[in-house]
């Protein structure tokens, strides 16, 4: 691979690549605001300028200030170029580093604050803002500027999602260029020169894509906030834990932003994986994190209707075991998987329905039309269920959906059901055949059609607050980790079905999700191997 | 005198006392025993045949601690590490991570610390030697000696805010200026102090019990004490003139004229000596530092990665409020790399070893606490003596607690 020198050190570098670029890759970063490796160049933020000493130099006039004449005298220096503009080219040699580069950082730097309003304490990108980074690393001088700022429209709405600051903005044209190369929309421009600079919407539009939510992931700096975040944490009390979105079958890497102070998410942020999701996440991706906290099961529930009783967590496995073990006929048991549990939880659901003596397996799996969703070619994927091929997997055939089950209860094929999951069943009284049998125990994280049709609702953790592995629509085995802890008794689906197999007497145990893991990979080599041998 | 025990050999019509030594705990709750120390004596009738010193008792977690807040938030404990003379603390601290910053402060700085500082160990070594006198039944010299240290606490607390733990230095200056009418405060109680201090001497030095206690007690010969690591007036106390001032200069102390007394006999009397002595040579310290500070000029340095900007500039600039928000959010961050940096605290050789990653966290903060090594030749000092030599040896070890967190 060809190299260039940056700063002394050989940097190799693909054809076409930009000397940023090909610094970004080898993990060096040059200040820059407007550049972004998932989008085009702009170069018009003029923090990444770098001087290239190899080649012809090209000498700016200039006038120096002359500390002991105390006058301006006509002086040279070296025409500085942008390394996100700047092809590299084998053997070019190029400074980030001198006192040349610093220079001029320092003074893009003091240009960007010139007329940026004393925000931090009320802004919300406070604590992860670049303004606020190269500020220390490049600047750290104080205001020379003496005359009131210039004041520009603050918090407008750019549609249901986002609110606009342009006193903030930097105008890197970043957001702009998400909507256009991004979503091939071009809802946002800019307008006016100089001081008076903003970003704008198109007449008549509003900020209203699928995709809204990375014009805020991408902005520099706090010009474009959230409305869901707005003012709801500081960034600097979050942790993060690296997740999977359940929005969809694409699975798309996630940061899940929570505060371990109180145990709660307050935000997805994209993950970079550039074979999945690249940079980027939809808007209703964005926003799954809300069902961590929002119409979460916490307390399990025996009986329907007027006869529901709560039980105390710790009673719910052995409530389970009684209930499972009143089924006479135990092939009449129907297993049914949840696409939207990891695959480990959906193992452990098929090892039981084994160890139990049944092999009616099912499937409950969001369904697109139901719920309103569109898949689209950027990222959506049509099958709005994260796991679906890990259900499937773990099964180690193809699995029979609801409709099959409903067609079965009223066969007199399945007496009684074990669920997995919130997902499935959607639409007015679609499960309702399944109100009739006694016994339908529903292990769940949140409302939904199955747990409310069941005879005993057990509460089960949530994707964020246990481990696990989704399979995408391409196959790809992603894990997640936990990011809080569970409510009080609440435990992930395998353990809580580990804990019901011990009160029936089946040889089921696991101790962590390390070992489910392992015996579920070890299954699925297994798997993969007997076909050969058998060949 | 005699120990009681010689008279008794003599007499051929004496009682067979049982001779097996008796085990004895002092401390670690003993009016003496300051800062919750306990020994374990071996007693071979009232004289000291083996004691085994423990601290221990008084754990904070302090450097620990200093490994979860930013740089800046270690001054609170440090001031409480040999919190009779925090300022020297403070002091020490701060030069330490100036040292790593590779930064100094403004000369107006540097002697304001000096002058903060030898008002400190003034006080350090009043409260010493009058404690050791108290202990001995001298009440009054205590509480003559004493008022000195309100009259220098008045000027620290009109300096800092603060009388005892003043949390006053800042990495790259002081938090402060000095206040208007500083030097003439100082200069005020400077003869005053010199009086008090021959005024302590006329109390104590013809006195015959605290000659018997303290003459010939608690001897430490130069040679352990060196391997021992003993700093400071012990040290100088048995005749070796090692000062960090002297020997290291730091801040301006190449800059003034004095001198490092020491003793002879490493004695509790010679230790007493000394630091009476050094009470002088601080006062001739302060006389010289006054007339060189300039009464003009930054007290500070000017950087807003060091120093946090002055309140006006936070709230009404964005350079500034940013500046802040760095400085408190994620603290000043120093360059990766480790530095030793000693200086003479009120005990001795107080220094600070501090390990940065380049975040604005210590990676690792280690004391060297002059305390704790002095007090590992309090052992070899009471063994020997009678019991009741314990309470003025170990007091003129001037072991602080909070020093030996360990």
């Amino acid at each position: 691979m060809p190299t260039f020198k940056l700063n002394g050190q050989e940097i190799p570098f693909e054809k076409g690549d930009t000397i940023i670029r090909a610094a970004w890759r080898a993990g060096i970063e040059i200040p820059h605001y407007c550049w972004h490796p998932g989008l085009s160049v702009a170069a018009n933020c003029r923090m990444c300028l770098v001087h290239v000493k190899s080649g012809r130099q090209m000498m700016m006039p200039i006038l120096k200030w002359n500390e002991k004449k105390q006058a301006f005298l006509p002086d040279t220096k070296p025409k500085l170029v942008p390394a996100c503009q700047q092809a590299a080219e084998e053997n070019l040699e190029v400074d980030s580093v001198g006192p040349e580069v610093k220079n001029a950082q320092a003074a893009v730097q003091e240009l960007l604050l010139l007329n940026h309003p004393v925000d931090c304490p009320i802004c919300d990108q406070a604590g992860e803002c670049k303004l606020q980074d190269y500020y220390e690393e490049h600047q750290a001088t104080l205001k020379r500027k003496r005359t009131e700022p210039v004041h520009k429209p603050k918090g407008v709405r750019f549609g249901p999602t986002i609110v606009y600051d342009a006193e903030r903005c930097i105008m890197c044209t970043r957001c702009i260029r998400v909507c256009d190369e991004l979503v091939g929309d071009h809802v946002l421009d800019m307008r006016e020169r100089g001081n008076r600079n903003e970003i704008v919407l198109a007449p008549g539009r509003e900020l209203d894509h699928d995709y809204t939510l990375m014009t805020e992931h991408v902005c520099p700096v706090g010009a474009l906030t959230s409305r869901d975040f707005r003012f709801k944490a500081r960034v600097w009390f979050l942790k993060s834990a690296e997740g999977v979105c359940t929005g969809c079958a694409t699975g798309c890497n996630t940061h899940v932003d929570f505060d371990p102070r109180y145990g709660k998410v307050y935000r997805l942020r994209p993950r970079d994986n550039a074979d999945v999701n690249r940079f980027w996440m939809c808007d209703q991706g964005m926003m799954t994190y809300r069902e961590v906290h929002e119409r979460r099961l916490v307390t399990p529930v025996l009986g329907r209707g007027a006869s529901a009783e709560k039980l105390l967590p710790e009673d719910a496995p052995s409530e389970a075991a009684t209930l499972l073990g009143r089924v006479k006929e135990k092939g009449k048991l129907a297993v049914v998987l949840g696409a939207g549990m990891s695959s480990e939880d959906n193992f452990v659901a098929a090892r039981f329905a084994k160890l139990f003596g049944t092999s009616r397996l099912y499937l409950a799996a969001r369904d697109a039309d139901a719920i309103g969703w569109k898949g689209d070619a950027i990222l959506k994927n049509a099958d709005p269920n994260p796991n679906r091929a890990g259900a499937t997997q773990v099964a180690g055939r193809d699995l029979a959906d609801l409709d099959d089950l409903l067609a079965d209860v009223l066969a007199g094929q399945v007496s009684s059901v074990v669920a997995l999951g919130h997902f499935g069943g959607e639409g007015e009284g679609k499960l309702d055949a399944l109100k009739k049998l006694d016994v339908v125990v529903c292990l769940a994280s949140n409302e939904g059609p199955l747990p409310s049709v069941a005879s005993l609702q057990i509460p089960v953790a949530s994707w964020a607050e246990t481990f696990g592995t989704f399979v995408n629509a391409k196959g790809m085995a992603q894990t997640f980790v936990r990011a809080i802890p569970a409510p009080d008794g609440v435990h992930p689906a395998w353990k809580t079905l580990c804990a019901i197999a011990k009160e029936l007497g089946l040889s089921l145990s696991y101790e962590r999700t390390g070992d489910v893991r392992n015996d579920m990979n070890a299954a699925a080599a297994a798997a993969d191997a007997q076909p050969q041998a058998s060949a | 005198m005699e120990p009681a025990d010689e008279i008794l050999e003599d007499d051929d019509e004496a009682l067979e006392i049982p001779a097996d030594p008796m085990r004895l705990n002092m401390g670690p709750s003993h009016p003496a025993m300051h800062g919750t120390i306990r020994m374990v004596l071996d007693l071979d009738g009232e004289t000291v045949m083996n004691v085994d010193v423990q601290p221990g008792y008084l754990h904070r977690g302090f450097e620990k601690s200093c490994e979860r807040g930013t740089w800046a938030q270690v001054f609170p404990y440090v001031d409480r590490l040999n919190y009779v003379s925090p300022m020297l603390n403070n002091v020490g601290f701060a030069l330490a991570v100036e040292k790593l910053l590779d930064v100094k402060v403004p000369d107006r700085c540097q002697y304001y610390r000096v002058i903060l500082g030898e008002l400190a160990r003034i006080c350090d070594h009043f409260t010493c030697n009058g404690a050791s006198a108290m202990e001995l039944g001298a009440f009054t010299p205590f509480l003559w000696l004493l008022k000195v240290r309100d009259w220098v606490w008045d000027i620290l607390e009109k300096e800092s805010g603060a009388r005892m733990t003043h949390s006053f230095a800042r990495i790259g200056g002081m938090a402060a200026p000095p206040t208007e009418g500083f030097k003439d405060d100082v200069r005020a109680i400077m003869p005053e102090i010199r009086k008090v201090v021959g005024e302590a001497e006329s109390l104590l030095l013809k006195n015959r019990i605290f000659l018997d206690r303290m003459e010939g007690v608690g001897k430490l010969s130069k040679e352990r004490a060196l391997a021992l690591g003993v700093t400071g007036p012990v040290l100088r106390s048995t005749g070796v003139a090692y000062d960090v001032r002297k020997d290291h200069p730091y801040l301006v102390y190449d800059r003034f004229d004095f001198d490092v007394p020491v003793g002879t006999d490493g004695d509790n009397w010679d230790r007493f000596m000394v630091r009476t002595e050094e009470i002088r040579q601080s006062l001739r310290i302060i006389e010289q530092a006054l007339d060189q500070m300039p009464d003009e000029g930054p007290v500070s340095i000017d950087d807003p990665r060091i120093m946090l900007p002055e309140k006006r500039e936070v709230y009404s600039t964005i350079e500034a409020t940013i500046a802040h928000f760095k400085l408190v959010m994620e603290g000043l961050k120093p360059p990766k790399g480790a530095v030793y940096s000693f200086t003479e605290a009120g005990n001795g050789e107080l220094g600070f070893y501090l390990v940065s990653d380049g975040s604005g966290t210590p990676y690792r903060l280690r004391v060297r606490p002059p305390c704790w090594f002095n007090l590992q030749a309090a052992r070899e000092m009471i063994m020997g003596d009678m019991i009741a030599d314990i309470i003025p040896t170990f007091g003129s070890v001037n072991m602080i607690g909070g020093e030996c967190d360990r």
